[in-house]
């Protein structure tokens, strides 16, 4: 008896020894009072967490499901943390933050794409500074954080006078934009090569409308040649980025870049002039403007199979399983209909340029009501752990993802509690956005073959053509820009409605439109961000 | 009279309010609900009107905020001197207007018509399917205004084009947009608000129109006779109150309704306020904005009311 009692404890020891080892980590009980030496808290800690919530027809709970739990239990394991998620709908995520903050109930932990909103709660004292826990003395306890983020994105918004950090940025594991498609079948159909020229680009719009009752049938009267949106700025920028001189320098985007659309860029008026050139042929869907942000109609009108050509994030039409437009168009379209990435619009060197952003992604802060600051970086570390990201980004192996012969990783559209909300679960880990498995090529394998229900060879070329012949734009750390607080929303309405007005007008007032939209939009503060930004830029770096 | 001469009429004067509150506390005591309601969720939050004179921090109370430069009224300035802000000043102006021309005399007329049907079980009918878009939220409004009124995908555009007519842009055209606006107002409003006014025509004495009648005044005689003068209290009181909103400005509908063609006209205060406030987080310009447009619309409400009062009707208080 006494023998087997000392057996089973000197082997609940050794196991004891052996979890300690393996979670890495023996710290020294004196640095970090409120821990044990496996970065455990003493006494459970409470924090809450932000989630998008993207109101996926047929997802699950963003804030209670598989993976959730899963996160839940792995915190309460590792660092005797209760993890509770609440929910911010995807769309509105800033105005929704900004509630929540201004009321004092923002979670514990939040994540934006906005940064001039952190900023500006930051300037109001609802920020938390985060440099305290990025010195030395921490780096024990987050060193996943240092490993995967390093110091490029962890003191990416280091203030460069005072040294304050008011959040860190995630990193964009792939670092992609946008992509131009058109419909493979019709292409075909029509004889047409894949456009490589605006002119060939054209005549192919030109094409797909004289064709219409080949194309459609008796749905000719659907046919919508090159579809946009509200969103001008984004869903044209191959077009107009072609017009960017190839002289452009690093301070020139940097001085004229706080429009993320690239609004501001020398040659963007040309390319905003060939589309209204477009819309005044009839080549472009008559009632974009009335529809706003989150609508489907647009997306419903490339299921129906009446859109031609447009531009849109670049794996858009392959995302969402079953509720892609890939699938959606295959079934009303037939088994032919596809869109395919390509590559028309060279600028004026003849290279196909892409400017990507520095590969940074989304914010993640803490607002000053967070009390829990320390467990809070604990679980941001936590979720930035590899073995943990890697869990959910591909899940369960059989449920979510298999495993091919070479090792990549093969998604499969799960379903009910097990479902993915977003595309590899971007929304829990935080600290990254997209695949990444450890492994560069392992995961430029499995990226490919992340789009369930979609051939990979359509994948592969819109991940290469959305990259090739990219140049980032430049990031520069100058602190805080003053003339930008605060007004981020009105510009951007601004510059949706000057050119959407733009598109839309007569082919002889697209000057006289353009032109005051411009002016109104320097006028309203644009201008002094551009004179700040300069004189920043000079002050720090030249 | 000196107090101490009347010493039994004081007295005589407790015991009646003694009595009196004895006999009715339990009104007054019905009363203190809604006052703690108003003081609580109106009068408190009214504190926060310091932040249009204060720079505003969210962590910390508004007595403890620094006031803003040019002696409290930096945000009055920047407002004024906004031209996003002048221009949503005239669209809530001219909107409102258009509103009160064309929407105030919409349920009069409806009640007067609905007052006229002979046939009690159509005017019931009638009057039920009128007020049902009351019910309707903006949202929804604006949903049914794109797929009915879309320049291609429009059902009444597609009507139009099939009869051989061109498309009408009525959400995409500034002129357009804003009757489009105003007329959708009045479907969504017209039969709710002609309940107020059916109520005040069942009050006129049936006796009237017996009287005319027998004179030989026709239908449209005793409508001008004694159906409007009867009605026209209620309308007095309608019109200063819907005066007293000429500058204040509904949200959902110009945000629903609105797109990026149009904000030339859609722009009002209220989604000045949300664009520049709510988003871009510039609380204490927008709370002056939003001071400013109260001030003026109590401005209106007074001056509304002292102007019927001198023209002989009761008013509103």
């Amino acid at each position: 008896m006494r023998k087997n009692r000392s057996v089973v404890l000197s082997t609940l020891l050794i196991a004891l020894l052996l979890t300690a080892c393996f979670s890495g980590t023996i710290l020294s009980a004196s640095k970090f009072p409120e821990l044990d030496a496996n970065g455990r808290f003493l006494k459970t800690r409470s924090i809450t967490v932000e989630i998008y919530d993207r109101g996926n027809p047929g997802g699950s709970k963003p804030e209670d499901n598989f993976f959730t739990n899963w996160i839940k239990e792995g915190m309460l394991r590792d660092h005797n943390v209760k993890v509770t998620f609440v929910p911010v709908p995807r769309w509105t995520e800033v105005d929704v933050l900004n509630n929540l903050l201004a009321a004092g109930d923002a979670p514990d932990v939040c994540v934006t794409y906005s940064y001039p909103t952190i900023l500006t709660y930051a300037n109001m004292g609802g920020v938390l500074d985060l440099s305290p826990y990025l010195t030395d003395e921490y780096k024990e306890l987050f060193p996943d954080l240092w490993d995967f983020l390093g110091e490029r994105f962890l003191l990416w918004n280091q203030d460069p006078v005072n040294g304050t950090v008011w959040a860190i940025e995630a990193r964009l594991a792939q670092n992609k934009r946008i992509n131009t498609f058109v419909r493979e079948d019709w292409l075909k159909k029509l004889n047409l090569p894949e456009p490589r020229s605006l002119e060939e680009f054209e005549n192919m719009l030109r094409a797909f409308k004289k064709n219409a009752n080949l194309l459609l049938g008796k749905d000719a009267d659907k046919m919508i040649p090159y579809t946009t949106s509200y969103d001008i700025g984004w869903r044209n920028e191959h077009l107009f980025t072609s017009f960017v001189p190839e002289s452009i320098t690093d301070k020139e985007m940097y001085i004229n870049g706080f429009d993320d659309r690239r609004l501001l860029w020398p040659g963007i008026k040309e390319g905003v002039r060939v589309l209204n050139k477009w819309y005044n042929e009839g080549l472009i869907w008559k009632d974009f403007p009335l529809y706003g942000p989150g609508d489907g109609t647009e997306d419903n009108n490339m299921k129906a199979g009446y859109v031609g050509a447009f531009m849109h994030n670049w794996d858009y039409p392959y995302r969402n399983g079953k509720d892609s437009i890939h699938y959606q168009l295959q079934q009303m379209a037939g088994p032919d209909a596809a869109f395919i990435a390509v590559e028309p619009f060279k600028n004026d060197a003849g290279i196909y340029r892409k400017y990507l952003a520095p590969g940074n992604d989304r914010k993640v802060f803490f607002p000053a009501t967070n009390d829990e600051p320390l467990a809070s970086m604990l679980y941001v570390n936590w979720i930035t752990k590899l073995e943990n990201r890697r869990f959910l980004q591909i899940g369960v192996e059989g449920t979510n993802h298999k495993v091919l012969a070479d090792g990549s990783i093969q998604n499969i559209a799960a379903t009910g509690d097990m479902i993915m909300n977003s595309l590899q679960n971007i929304d829990y880990t935080i600290t990254i956005n997209g695949l990444d498995l450890g492994d560069p090529v392992l995961t430029a394998k499995s990226v490919a073959l992340g789009y369930d229900l979609v051939d990979k060879s359509f994948i592969e070329k819109a991940y290469q053509l959305t990259d090739n012949n990219a140049r980032y734009t430049p990031y520069y750390n100058v602190g805080e820009i003053k003339a930008e607080e605060g007004m981020g929303p009105a510009l951007d309405e601004k510059r949706d409605n000057f050119l959407v007005q733009a598109v839309v007008a007569k082919p002889q007032d697209f000057d006289k439109v353009f032109d005051a939209g411009m002016q109104d939009y320097l006028r309203s503060g644009g201008q002094a961000i551009i004179d700040e930004r300069r004189a920043k830029y000079e002050a720090f770096y030249e | 009279m000196t107090a101490i001469a009347d010493p039994l009429s004081k007295k005589k004067k407790i015991i009646r309010t003694r009595n009196y509150l004895k006999k009715y506390w339990t009104l007054y005591a019905m009363l203190l609900l809604p006052i703690v309601y108003f003081i609580i969720f109106k009068y408190i939050p009214m504190t926060y009107i310091q932040i249009a004179f204060k720079k505003y921090s969210i962590v910390k109370s508004p007595w403890e905020m620094p006031w803003a430069g040019n002696h409290g009224f930096e945000y009055f300035i920047k407002a004024f001197s906004n031209r996003d802000f002048l221009f949503a000043l005239r669209n809530t102006i001219m909107l409102n207007f258009l509103d009160l021309l064309v929407g105030f005399p919409a349920p009069i007329i409806l009640a007067i018509l609905l007052n006229e049907l002979p046939y009690k079980r159509f005017k019931r009918f009638t009057q039920t399917v009128a007020y049902m878009p009351h019910f309707l939220s903006w949202i929804i409004v604006s949903g049914l205004a794109v797929q009915l009124l879309a320049p291609t995908s429009g059902l009444i555009n597609i009507v139009l084009n099939r009869l051989g007519f061109g498309s009408i842009p009525f959400l995409n055209d500034s002129a357009h947009w804003v009757w489009t606006y105003v007329l959708l107002g009045v479907w969504k409003s017209v039969g709710w608000n002609t309940i107020i006014y059916l109520a005040a025509l069942t009050n006129i004495d049936p006796q009237l129109y017996e009287a005319a009648a027998i004179d030989g005044a026709g239908r449209l005689r005793s409508i001008w006779h004694i159906t409007l003068p009867g009605l026209r209290p209620t309308i007095i009181t309608l019109l200063i109150l819907n005066l007293g909103r000429i500058l204040g400005s509904e949200f959902d509908r110009p945000y629903a309704l609105s797109n990026n063609l149009v904000n030339n006209v859609s722009n009002v205060i209220a989604t000045f306020i949300y664009t520049n406030g709510i988003r871009g987080l510039q609380f204490s310009l927008t709370t002056a904005v939003g001071l400013f447009q109260s001030v003026v619309c109590v401005i209106f409400l007074f001056a509304a009311n002292a102007l019927a009062k001198k023209f002989g009707e009761r008013g509103v208080w």
